[in-house]
């Protein structure tokens, strides 16, 4: 083999085989496609002009997933089959009007709709009985093809004997609006409630600051991030978790001179194009090093010399920050300051005393609170991540606290924020949106009987009503029988039935290893999937659902500036598939209920209800003052050719072309009506802009959060940001904190998000696996000391379950730390436990603190070098999940 | 026509999404394990114990960065040279090709091509690799993974274009030396990048991934 090819020569580097190399050529199978959609052969080139001389069709194509992104997606389809897809090239480009560019994943769609693990026909699991049958087996059971009509008459009759039998409190949906719909009417059933993807931020932020998480309203527009100086991601990586535009937006700030840190444990993909400095930190200790720069900040301040607070923006703007700055009924002592200085606890929260937890030298936690006390404009951006704590209810509150102190909130080139959802776009979601959907029209059904009152579940005393389960605590209460409604209440609760209609609740929620258990407990289990997901793996009904391209069309939100995506119908649905909503109106029957109520508008003209009624910003003033006027130009030939109910009306676009294209962009420029800044009015005057919060301002002092957490009856907080360790955070990796003597499990572990996966969203599509193996990421130092070598198969073992994976040996990652990233299918070997997939849930586990926060980047474990018996092939070898064997 | 068309990559702002190897391999109706177009991590650097804090470690030149390759079309092509039946062939415009009309599936360019940009179609039992999209370009289109990039970090166009507006680099670590085909390929180095053949880094990417 020649020594030029750099390839041979990179795999010499890492000790590979020139047998391994030549097997990279090798054919793989298992990758036969469903007739219509795909073909493997490599056409000739005469073959390819061919093609393209009769070329069929550009539809706009859905990209539907939970992602930061959310782009338009463009299906070449001829003669009913998908040939290619396309990136946005409806306008020109440049950083100002970017053309909307999607990710691999979205690239992948079309893999994934026509995929030979596609669903085809309702099953049944093998060895299911009513009653439960053998229920050890779910997960593990064959499967048998059965009609609709078999399928629909088991869920109805299974879901009606079990009410009948224990009630409806015996039935658990976690996920599927659409039945959601029919149970609501049918007597109603347990639902959940989690932090998700935000968090803390989704829990606690309402209380203190007055907004949720990832609303619009504390990050400044993408324009004003040019004029950022000093920017700072924590905990974010966007190149990951918002495929698409958003990290080309970040480079534009970073393009105009700004100075760009990242604080995260890992060097990642997005720190290595922007960052001008790593700051590495231990996950889930941010807020002990935001206190260790509070109090550089408070104890060196001084106004006249060497102003580093901003003392008008906390006086005016915040509740709660000193003594003198307390509400009316708190103990003067609550105050922050006070806690900083360690003037009641006897402990100073200096940048030792945060060092020893974050990892992070207390020169530089010092340095750094100069440095963004001093810098005019300086972006605090803060990633749900780093909320995503077990125990960080005060965590949301401490950033604004620390982004309060340095004034840099609602000035432009200044804000203190969440970002990174899709719906913001690197702060695209910030004020009122530019672009704005029509409502459908679906009337609701009413409110689900068993959740009680309509609340937030996030701010509602003295306790969340009707009977909810928190994401935390629901396998427990499964298996148990038994949950924590609040403080000291603790219940009985039965559940039976466990109804997947939508979601990937088994495979995202934390504590997979006690969820498995919970549905191998239940007398029924049924799922709704387009793949055998792990939701229909462990199921004992799986009914096979259509696509957002198997029907008409859909209107997918997307980030401010384009509003939302409008994608059509790309093909028929496939085989038996059938959409969510026809299933839920079709058990309503059986069920004895109304189907025109569950299902009361078709598709289409819900379609056309969110077309006629779409908005924009006129533009024509500043956006404060600016009003909304329709975007969508329609005729009275447009709603007969679609056959819908309708009004003509005047637009900015044409409704045919706004099908087309998908999607309408306005075109933007530094300076125009669109640009907006955070909480400009807030800062310039509280009284008039109040926040909703009780108080109107920033509140330091939060009593209403600490009554919250208190009232969840799980753990208590202060009403002021104090740092409560994560239950499984760096302090619980050693058997002796004081002596740092480690403990069972002396790693930390956390879940980076990952781009093969949109969460657990295309983990199955094989050259996404084949460009992303779902490695395991340790530092070389920790590697060494356990005998492991850059890809080897190692084994991660929590308190909660195992997993083996390939392990990825990098100095990316700090010492101390792995990860695990986010969302692969749970695939476990029955007979040894050990799960070979790399699910993140099955090390994480149910634990249940403060609001309920699913903390999934506080995991704590040991790693091994791998000795089982089970013979771990790459990810892109598995074969496809084809439960059914004919063709 | 132009007559050397080439690629530009833009090391500095690349975040290895490859959406480029995706779309290249949707757009082509490629395989999973034929990659005409792949991103490689190339990194380096370590962990020391802080002098004076015990429990600290400080990073010491840590540095990763990623390179997106697909085919150089070089203006001295290795594959060209060796291949005995005349199937990979050269344009008058620099785009390098493989007819699979005349190719027997040797496996000679394979071999030769110092950035294994001739890869093995064993379903069909040719080699195949990056055409530039040769049907689009004739269309005044741009190739799939240029129009993809979700950074912006690709471009195309006349080489003598591409070198006056971007430079002369066309090699930095894991590449190979420019001098042994002479790609036509403008690269701009990301911050952290190091000459070819001298990195004190490696390729970071999994065996498996290789």
């Amino acid at each position: 083999m020649s020594e030029k090819n750099f390839l041979a020569r990179a795999l010499n580097e890492t000790v590979l085989t020139r047998r391994s190399f030549l097997k990279w050529s090798a054919a793989l199978g298992g990758t036969a496609a469903l007739a219509g959609g795909l073909s493997y052969g490599l056409k000739s080139m005469e073959a390819a002009a061919q093609e393209d001389e009769s070329e069929g069709e550009w539809i706009s194509a859905a990209c539907w997933h939970n992602c930061g992104g959310r782009c338009p997606n463009y299906a070449l389809v001829k003669d009913g089959v998908v040939l290619r897809q396309k990136s946005d090239d409806t306008h020109e480009d440049s950083p100002d009007f970017p053309q909307q560019r999607g990710c691999a994943r979205g690239r992948s769609q079309r893999k994934q709709v026509f995929g030979a693990d596609r669903l085809k026909y309702p099953m049944k699991r093998k060895h299911w009985e009513p009653g439960g049958g053998r229920k050890e087996l779910r997960g593990q059971d064959e499967w048998v093809r059965i009609s609709w009509d078999e399928a629909l008459d088991i869920v109805a009759s299974e879901i009606k004997r079990i009410k009948e039998k224990y009630g409806n409190e015996a039935i658990l949906c976690p996920g599927g609006a659409e039945i959601q719909r029919t149970l609501t009417l049918y007597g109603g059933y347990v639902s959940t409630y989690g932090t998700t993807s935000g968090g803390t931020l989704h829990s606690s932020k309402t209380s203190c600051l007055g907004f949720g998480a990832y609303n619009s309203v504390m990050i400044n527009d993408r324009m004003d991030h040019r004029n950022v100086d000093l920017f700072v991601h924590w905990g974010a990586n966007g190149a990951s978790s918002s495929g698409g535009n958003p990290v080309y937006n970040y480079l534009q700030n970073k393009k105009q001179g700004a100075r760009v840190i990242f604080i995260d444990p890992f060097y990642t993909d997005t720190a290595q194009v922007l960052a001008d400095e790593w700051i590495p930190i231990r996950p889930a200790t941010d807020h002990a090093m935001v206190l260790g720069m509070a109090y550089t900040l408070i104890t060196e301040d001084d106004p006249v010399n060497n102003p580093l607070i901003d003392w008008d923006f906390l006086n005016r703007c915040t509740i709660g920050f000193d003594a003198d700055h307390m509400p009316e009924g708190a103990d003067p002592k609550d105050n922050f300051k006070d806690y900083v200085l360690g003037t009641y606890d006897g402990v100073p929260k200096t940048p030792e005393w945060a060092s020893e937890i974050c990892g992070v030298d207390p020169d530089r936690i010092r340095s750094l609170a100069i440095e963004i006390a001093r810098t005019r404009n300086v972006a605090l951006c803060m990633a749900s991540a780093t909320a995503r704590v077990m125990n960080a209810d005060s965590w949301p509150q401490m950033f604004f606290t620390f982004g309060a102190m340095t004034g840099h909130i609602g000035r432009p080139g200044s804000f203190t924020g969440d970002s990174y959802y899709h719906q913001n776009w690197s702060g695209l979601r910030c004020g009122p949106p530019i672009i704005k959907p029509g409502s459908s029209g679906v009337p609701s059904v009413g409110m689900n009987p068993l959740e009680g009152e309509n609340v937030d579940v996030w701010t509602v005393l003295p306790k969340v009503p009707g009977i909810r389960l928190n994401d935390t605590q629901m396998w427990d209460a499964v298996v148990t029988g038994k949950y924590l409604a609040g403080k000291d209440d603790l219940r009985d609760i039965n559940i039976q039935l466990i109804y997947h209609g939508g979601g990937a609740t088994l495979q995202t929620r934390d504590g997979m290893t006690r969820g498995i258990e919970a549905h191998r407990k239940v007398e029924f289990v049924v799922s709704h999937s387009q793949i055998l997901t792990t939701n229909s793996k462990y199921a004992d009904i799986v009914l096979p659902v259509t696509t957002e391209w198997e029907r008409y069309g859909t209107i997918t939100a997307a980030n401010r500036e384009i509003g939302f995506v409008w994608a059509s119908q790309i093909t028929e649905p496939l085989y038996e598939a059938k959409d969510d909503i026809w299933i839920a109106a079709e058990i309503g029957k059986r069920l004895g209920l109304d189907p025109d109520v569950i299902n009361p508008i078709p598709l289409k003209q819900q379609i056309f209800n969110q077309i006629a009624g779409a908005a924009i910003l006129k533009g024509d003033v500043p956006y404060s003052k600016s009003e909304y006027e329709p975007l969508v130009t329609i005729t009275e030939e447009d709603i007969k050719e679609m056959g819908v109910e309708g009004q003509p009306q005047q637009g900015r676009i044409p409704l045919k072309e706004l099908k087309k294209r998908g999607y309408y962009q306005v075109p933007r420029y530094p300076g125009d009506n669109y640009e907006y800044v955070a909480l400009m009015d807030f800062r310039e005057d509280p009284e008039a802009n109040p926040l909703p919060t009780d108080s109107g301002k920033i509140e330091i002092y939060c009593k209403k959060l600490a009554d919250v957490v208190e009232s969840r009856g799980w753990s208590t907080i202060k009403p002021y940001p104090a740092y409560n360790p994560a239950q499984e955070g760096y302090e619980a990796t050693f058997a002796d904190w004081k002596n740092k003597i480690k403990g069972e499990f002396p790693l930390q572990n956390y879940n980076i998000h990952y781009p093969r996966r949109s969460h657990s969203v295309f983990d199955n599509i094989q050259q996404l696996r084949r460009a992303f193996p779902h490695e395991f990421f340790m530092n070389p130092i920790d590697a060494e000391a356990r005998g492991i070598k850059h890809g080897d198969i190692v084994q991660i073992t929590s308190k909660h379950g195992t997993v083996i994976r390939p392990v990825f040996v990098t100095s990316r990652i700090m010492p101390g730390v792995v990860t695990l990233p986010h969302g692969a299918w749970v695939e476990i070997d029955e007979a040894t436990g050990v799960d070979k997939a790399g699910a993140d849930n099955i090390l994480c586990g149910p634990v249940s603190t403060g609001q309920g926060v699913s903390g999934w980047n506080s995991c704590i474990v040991e790693v091994k070098k791998y000795e089982g018996p089970i013979q771990l092939e790459p990810d892109y070898k598995w074969p496809q999940r084809i439960p059914l064997k004919e063709a | 026509m132009a007559k050397q068309l080439g690629f530009y990559f833009d090391s500095s702002i690349c975040v290895n999404c490859k959406v480029c190897q995706v779309a290249c391999q949707d757009k082509n109706d490629l395989p999973p394990h034929l990659r005409w177009r792949r991103v490689l991590q190339y990194g380096g650097g370590d962990w020391l114990p802080h002098p004076s804090r015990p429990g600290l470690f400080i990073p010491n030149q840590v540095f990763s960065y990623a390179v997106s390759i697909s085919c150089n079309h070089c203006e001295k092509p290795a594959c060209v040279e060796v291949c005995p039946t005349g199937a990979m062939t050269k344009r008058s415009d620099g785009i390098v090709f493989v007819d699979q009309n005349n190719c027997i599936g040797c496996r000679y360019c394979e071999w030769a091509c110092p950035y294994s940009a001739p890869q093995y179609n064993d379903i069909e039992g040719v080699m195949s690799k990056c055409n530039f999209c040769m049907d689009l370009i004739d269309k005044g289109e741009k190739p799939a993974c240029v129009s993809a990039c979700v950074m912006r970090a690709l471009d195309f166009g006349d080489i003598e274009e591409l070198r006056a507006r971007y430079g002369n680099l066309a090699a930095i670590e894991p590449l190979p030396d420019a001098s042994i085909t002479s790609p036509a390929l403008v690269i701009t180095p990301h911050r952290h990048a190091q000459a070819s053949g001298s990195g004190t880094g490696r390729v970071l990417n999994l065996p498996e991934e290789l």
